[in-house]
């Protein structure tokens, strides 16, 4: 087993050493750049705007382009998903290259892992830059029907 | 996968590799746990695509208070993750701080301790205040 180990991690190096490299160096600048961004943002979330308080209208506020302010927010929630995710996806490949020796088992298991980064980076960044938070604040009913739920 | 995840587990515990280990174990486990966490808020924040009462509808799981107890178990794994991978960049680009190795996971743990303590207590205070 531990030559099996052994033989994957020297296989892997032997193979794209340039990536492998690229990767390690990824993880510690994505890594600085999450620790200023995804710290702030569960600071801000949950003790300034208190999770509780969060619904539809949060949202489409946050990112209501008619002010400057929500561009700001759609930039920085592009950073958060961008780095977060990726660095997240890189780190969950690290997992599945130490842990499954099986070659058959670990190509379907990293092939899954970018199946998934792909259409959740897809969906992700389609939300931000789509969602039409104008169209929503114009609507009577926006404001209305959060009243009627709430 | 099975039998090298049981062979990890046993010589996880034989290895005495005693605070970096620890911490390592620690990193891996956070780190999968925020990676879990985010597929689903990814998802859960493309409904909005769907409209208010869809959104709602499923932000009230997130309010209710055993999701918030999560939030918990969420700032106990982003803050040892973030100070912990800090701990290893630093060490990664100034590698003289390796003799001091195993002091950095105490300063580390006061770090953590320092910001999960009050977290956990705000969070905990609006539990209860959400209860009444």
């Amino acid at each position: 087993m531990q030559r099996e180990a052994f033989r994957s991690a020297r296989g892997r190096m032997e193979r794209s050493s340039n990536f492998e490299l690229f990767a390690w160096f990824f993880m510690r600048i994505s890594g600085i750049i999450l620790l200023g961004i995804a710290l702030f943002h569960m600071y801000y979330m949950h003790f300034v705007v208190d999770v509780a308080q969060i619904d539809f209208l949060t949202i489409a506020r946050r990112w209501d382009t008619s002010s400057p302010s929500g561009a700001l927010w759609r930039t920085f929630d592009t950073a958060l998903l961008f780095f977060s995710f990726t660095h997240g996806t890189n780190g969950v490949r690290y997992v599945i290259e130490d842990y499954i020796h099986h070659n058959g088992m670990r190509v379907t298991a990293k092939v899954g892992l970018y199946l998934l980064y792909f259409v959740l980076m897809a969906m992700g960044a389609y939300v931000i830059f789509a969602f039409d938070s104008e169209a929503w604040l114009a609507r009577e009913d926006t404001t209305s029907l959060l009243r009627l739920i709430f | 996968m099975v039998s090298s995840a049981y062979d990890t587990l046993i010589q996880g515990l034989q290895y005495r590799g005693r605070e970096g280990q620890w911490s390592w174990i620690l990193h891996r486990l956070t780190g999968l746990g925020v990676f879990l966490f985010l597929a689903l808020h990814i998802f859960d924040i493309y409904l909005i695509m769907l409209g208010p009462e869809p959104f709602n509808t499923l932000s009230t799981i997130y309010h209710h208070p055993i999701a918030r107890v999560g939030h918990i178990f969420l700032f106990f794994s982003l803050l040892w993750h973030a100070f912990n991978g800090f701990r290893i960049t630093l060490l990664d680009f100034v590698p003289r701080l390796w003799k001091y190795q195993r002091q950095t996971v105490w300063i580390q743990v006061v770090v953590f301790l320092a910001t999960f303590i009050p977290s956990t207590i705000a969070i905990m205070l609006a539990i209860m205040q959400g209860a009444e």
